[in-house]
């Protein structure tokens, strides 16, 4: 543990030390600090998109050759410094937008085997437009010795590198970010739209990777294809930040320094093998520890050093006013029993075959809880997946408050006030249990500022029953916790409607009359409307007002609850026909 | 006379596909059943070749020597390699494996091309075999190229009916479709993965030796090689060897058409380019029968 104070001191030596240095030593040492700090940029950079979002870039050097390029090509054609670097954003961000487009299609490993082959693709740009860009002769810059210039630039952008970095782990951009790297569909169906932020994401990390790469050239003098665009030394910058630890705040930094001073030590003592042994210990990284050596039990648990494996989480102001209240922020809708608040007509859904949604319709009054049974596969949650857009039907139509969403995102969706959430539990396991609250608060219906949202989210948790337990990771609770917990997040995001997806199972007696009870408490209080699917009929009888019962993925009865377990269909679809017919 | 250049352009550009497509099945197979990223399979094909060449310099031997002289410990390389290295990474998170995984074969890829650099050089080198042509009107198609056909024909089939017959076959594909069904069945999961990244590496170093009998081979060529292998596999689907192989000499004989009509330059840019364009319209590649 450190001490802010402390760690403040720390960074005033380092930035002091840092922006004296040219005066301090010679050009040799001069140099090597800046290759560290080039190197710096393309791994922290990348980290974004990988550490943050979880998209693994393997293309990502692309953008300092893009950049290196887009320089040269502006200085020798006679513009001004400045000009060069402005055209050199420009043109970054323009072509981490196309890319965008096509490789955000792909997920997982498809996302890091699409992105492989983006360097090749450059060089040989590089090389065959060579009324551009030289070809394989490259482009020689005027002679200039700039090193000291190009020092301060790397430096200036190597401090806006590190700020950017702390200002996304803790900006409600960042958490949209870290809550896609967690779980795509859960960020979605709490209110993040996806493309926006890939996109820009992208598209900043790209810009800072070109701007590295811009002032490397300019500092060179010289590029050609292979110094810009080669494959070998790519992936040396995501190795040196893995080796770090990816996504926490020193990560990048001790990566990188590690290994670019092990690649300095083998370039002076060994004339050869030099690429084998630094291949061998990147390969040994991998083995031992793939999660970063900072990630590493003897440095995370060491006094001297934990400080550096920390990860990034709100922090809860020391001092705030204010009394603790236990009633929910949620603006109470006065129940208004006429509002047709959600209306199915004729919904099908069908994967391939197998018809999961028959021409279901229903309608959900608002103040009203409805119980959704049915046995296994009948249909339920594929319905829920409907209404908050995970998916589409195939045909019919799905009204909220009389507007058609059918065709919505998910995040538009829960924009409009449809909160959910999953039987089986998909918390966003490397936040905290407030932040998980706090990213479904700020991105739902309620679209409380980040700050608030963080602060709100403990009378969310205490209504759960998780007050106990708020700077945990979610990844640490047990499977009650993230039931519950599920239950907070939507209830965050202020829905008028929420769809609860079997929660009881595996809760005791008294924990489920408690839910019966926050459940009953959030409609009567809050006007919240609640669709609840459950197995466990007990739970359901006690605080629903009418039971829609599936069966095959069509409706087949719709009515009170008193009415629905005498019916007969319902009947023999769970307990088999009264009579059956002899033979 | 157009027409016997086509043809001729055509026939080279089949077999350059035919050997791409025996890199993608190691690829794709070691991808399916093992879930592992290997960004040096290439490497292994540059080494591979390099090497062949070296014994073919050295001893004269027939290549159909060479083959099994270099596959078989190509083979219990892979296998150690993957028992080592690859396999402890499997009671990992997914998200440390995969990172694992990178760095691992991208470490190797680094010290596997240095260590053969500074052994053999950095130099192209291939397989210079004397052959005597056939002639087919104006087309001329050397005894080589007829080999090398036959050979790559010949791997696909065994290959096809091991995976589809043989019970090992059939163990890897369960372990492709769903690795803890095909535990629960009785099958040795991590055995199969095991042998089938030792497979992969061994038919890589097959493909090694072809390719050195028609094009230049290097030390550090092979990251080129993976890039194309990710394509072809992206595009024929995962697991699918059928795609791979029509993908793979789809690829060949685009390549060979844009160096003969228009520029070689201009050849290795089909692959990038066709694979970003079947990803904005084919999120999920052409051929793909098993969920990713």
């Amino acid at each position: 543990m450190t001490s802010r104070p402390l760690a403040l001191a720390g960074a005033a030596v380092v930035a002091l030390t840092l922006a004296t240095l040219p005066l301090l030593a010679n050009a040799y040492i001069v140099s090597f600090v800046f290759a560290l700090l080039v190197a710096f940029v393309i791994a922290q950079s990348w980290d974004w998109v990988n550490g943050l979002m979880g998209y693994l870039n393997l293309g990502h050097y692309a953008f300092y050759g893009i950049g290196g390029y887009t320089f040269c090509m502006l200085l020798v054609a006679g513009a001004p410094l400045p000009i060069c670097f402005a055209g050199t954003v420009v043109s970054v961000a323009i072509a981490a937008a196309l890319l965008s487009a096509p490789i955000f299609r792909l997920k997982g490993d498809y996302f890091a085997f699409a992105t492989l082959t983006i360097v090749p693709l450059c060089e040989l740009l590089a090389s065959n437009l060579s009324g551009l860009t030289g070809g394989s002769e490259g482009i020689t810059l005027p002679p200039n010795y700039v090193l000291n210039p190009a020092y301060y630039l790397m430096l200036i952008l190597t401090l806006a590198t590190f700020v950017t970095t702390l200002a996304l782990m803790r900006s409600r951009f960042g958490y949209a970010m870290r809550a896609v790297r967690n779980d795509e569909q859960v960020a979605q169906v709490s209110g993040v739209r996806l493309f926006p932020i890939k996109i820009a994401t992208l598209m900043l990390s790209g810009v800072f990777a070109g701007l590295a790469g811009a002032i490397q050239a300019w500092q060179f003098s010289f590029i050609d294809p292979y110094t810009m665009f080669n494959m070998g030394v790519a992936l040396i910058p995501i190795a040196a930040a893995l080796l770090g630890g990816s996504g926490l705040l020193l990560g990048p930094l001790v990566g990188v320094a590690l290994l670019t001073s092990l690649q300095q030590v083998l370039l002076i003592k060994l004339n050869m093998l030099q690429g084998t042994i630094y291949g061998l210990v990147i390969v040994l990284i991998g083995r031992f520890i793939p999660g970063g050596l900072l990630r590493w039990r003897t440095i995370a648990n060491s006094a001297a050093l934990g400080w550096l494996s920390r990860e990034s989480h709100f922090e809860v102001p020391a001092l705030r006013g204010g009394a603790r209240s236990d009633a929910l922020p949620l603006r109470a809708d006065p129940i208004d029993a006429s509002r047709k608040i959600l209306e199915c007509r004729d919904v099908t859904m069908a994967f391939g075959g197998n018809i999961a949604v028959r021409k279901a319709s229903l309608e959900i009054r608002q103040g009203e809880i409805v119980g959704l049974v049915g046995p296994n596969g009948s249909g339920k949650t594929t319905l829920f997946n409907l209404i908050s857009g995970v998916l589409h039907p195939k045909s019919g139509t799905i009204l909220v408050d009389g507007k058609d969403i059918s065709q919505f995102r998910p995040d538009e969706i829960a924009g409009l006030g449809i909160g959910r959430t999953y039987q089986i539990p998909r918390p966003f396991g490397e936040l905290t249990v407030r932040e998980c609250i706090a990213v479904g608060r700020t991105f739902g219906r309620a679209r409380a500022p980040l700050k608030q949202s963080m602060l709100e989210a403990e009378t969310f948790a205490r209504f759960v029953g998780l007050d106990d337990c708020l700077e945990k990771r979610a990844d640490q609770l047990s499977l009650q916790q993230k039931k519950v917990l599920e239950i907070a997040r939507a209830l965050a995001g202020e829905p008028k409607l929420l769809l609860v997806d079997e929660v009881a199972s595996g809760l005791s007696t008294v924990e489920i009359a408690k839910f019966v009870e926050h459940i009953r408490e959030i409609r009567d209080r809050y006007g919240v409307t609640v669709i609840w699917v459950e197995h466990i009929f007990s739970a359901l009888a006690s605080v629903v007002d009418r039971l829609i019962v599936l069966d095959s993925g069509s409706v087949i009865a719709d009515a009170p609850l008193a009415e629905a377990m005498h019916d007969e269909n319902v009947l023999a679809t769970y307990l088999g026909h009264a009579n059956p017919e002899v033979p | 006379m157009s027409l016997d250049i086509l043809v001729q352009v055509l026939l080279s550009g089949l077999l350059l596909g035919g050997i791409y497509a025996l890199v993608a099945f190691g690829l794709s197979l070691v991808y399916g059943v093992a879930n592992i990223l290997n960004i040096a399979h290439g490497t292994f094909l540059a080494i591979s070749g390099v090497i062949a060449s070296l014994i073919y310099a050295a001893t004269d031997w027939n290549p159909l020597l060479i083959i099994p002289a270099l596959a078989i410990p190509v083979f219990a390389f892979g296998y150690l390699f993957h028992a080592t290295l690859l396999r402890p990474l499997a009671s990992r998170s997914k998200h440390d494996e995969t990172i694992g995984t990178v760095l691992i074969t991208t470490g190797a890829l680094i010290a596997m091309s240095d260590i053969t650099g500074v052994v053999a050089g950095t130099n192209q080198r291939n397989i210079p075999v004397r052959s005597d042509m056939l002639e087919f009107g104006e087309v001329f198609v050397s005894m080589t190229q007829v080999w090398i056909l036959a050979g790559i024909v010949a791997l696909t089939l065994v290959l096809h009916l091991y995976l589809k017959h043989a019970w090992f076959g059939r163990a890897v594909r369960a372990v492709t479709q769903d690795p803890m069904g095909a535990t629960l069945c009785g099958v040795n999961a991590s055995r199969a993965r095991a042998l089938t990244f030792a497979a992969g590496s061994g038919l890589v170093a097959v493909a090694g030796v072809l390719y050195a009998l028609i094009y230049p081979v290097d030390p550090n060529m092979g990251f080129s090689l993976t890039v194309r292998a990710f394509t072809i596999i992206i595009i024929g689907g995962i697991g699918n060897l059928a795609g791979a192989m029509v993908a793979g000499v789809m690829l060949g004989v685009a390549e060979s058409l844009t160096a003969f009509y228009w520029a070689p330059k201009w050849a290795p840019a089909i692959s990038v380019v066709l694979l970003l364009l079947i990803l904005v319209v084919f999120p999920r590649g052409l051929g793909t029968w098993r969920r990713a």
